[in-house]
């Protein structure tokens, strides 16, 4: 038999809930928390690499800059209109 | 020291030490932005409690909460220079915990689910899952057994309700303050905590049908 006294139905029995979970959620980190945040801010700021910016860190990013190099870079013979190599004007007549 | 920011050496104290907590907090962000160690020290200090019960209340874990909380301030310490004050210091990293816990527990349903599909896929003998909870309500006591069970549904409930209530009853921050980390209304956090209270209470009311 369940007992009902326990049931949040009420709104007194609500708020004594309340409380025991407000009591309950009362806490803090292990000793010298200080300690560990810095540990863990200079390993990642060892690991990141302090050559590359932070952005250079995000694969997005990346993978954005390989785009527009290859885009830039080619010498896009294969996109060039069939024209302009077919368009070719002979040199005018040589004055004899 | 191996913090990328040149540290500051002052002979006072400074006064982000004393003072009221909105001007004292401006000052330490100036501080920090400027890349002192002691207003990061402070800083900690100040907010590592509630940053860490904030994302404990979420987790329910103390390393995966002590984990939140330590990527939590590093953030801030990285990403401080770019703070421009539209909210206040300790909004700013209830948003952050709250953001950062909620990531932290879907990686984790993710782990969790892979392992169990693992463990019946028998790559391993060891059962991984947890399992069902086949405890009847009638089963439950009171005390801690009616809070035990109130944990579960809080942790089932969607993830704005969870993050109001938790702010709401377990932190005890305003209604302002929860609508300033959730970026919404006051009335959208009312409404947050009304559902949450609902489903909440008549989950806990419900083993009485069963006497």
């Amino acid at each position: 038999m369940s007992n009902p006294a326990v049931r949040p139905g009420s709104e007194e029995e609500w708020n004594a809930l309340m409380r025991q979970l407000h009591a309950r959620s009362k806490g803090q980190p292990k000793p010298f928390f200080y300690a560990r945040v810095h540990a863990r801010l200079t390993a990642e700021l060892t690991t990141a690499g302090a050559w590359l910016p932070a952005w250079a860190h995000r694969p997005a990013y990346l993978a954005l800059l390989g785009a527009l190099m290859l885009a830039v870079s080619g010498d896009g013979a294969a996109l060039r209109p069939p024209t302009a190599a077919t368009s070719y004007d002979a040199p005018a007549a040589l004055p004899h | 020291m191996a913090f990328s920011l040149p540290l500051i050496s002052t002979l006072a104290p400074p006064s982000y030490l004393s003072g009221s907590a909105a001007a004292g907090d401006a000052e330490l962000v100036a501080h920090l932005q400027q890349g002192s160690e002691a207003a990061f020290r402070t800083l900690v200090a100040r907010y590592q409690d509630r940053v860490y019960t904030t994302a404990f209340s979420l987790l329910r874990s103390a390393e995966e909460a002590e984990d939140v909380a330590q990527e939590v301030f590093v953030e801030v310490y990285q990403t401080v220079a770019r703070f421009r004050g539209e909210a206040s210091l300790s909004t700013w990293l209830y948003r952050l915990a709250t953001s950062r816990a909620l990531q932290h527990r879907r990686r984790l349903k993710a782990k969790k689910r892979f392992a169990y599909f693992t463990s019946l896929l028998g790559f391993d003998n060891q059962v991984l899952h947890e399992p069902p909870d086949h405890a009847h309500p009638l089963a439950l006591l009171e005390g801690e057994q009616q809070l035990r069970l109130l944990l579960n549904h809080i942790d089932r409930l969607p993830s704005q309700q969870q993050v109001a209530f938790t702010l709401r009853h377990e932190q005890e921050l305003s209604y302002e303050e929860i609508a300033a980390v959730l970026d919404t209304t006051v009335s959208a956090v009312e409404s947050l905590l009304f559902r949450a209270r609902q489903t909440l209470r008549r989950h806990l009311q419900s083993p009485s049908r069963h006497v």
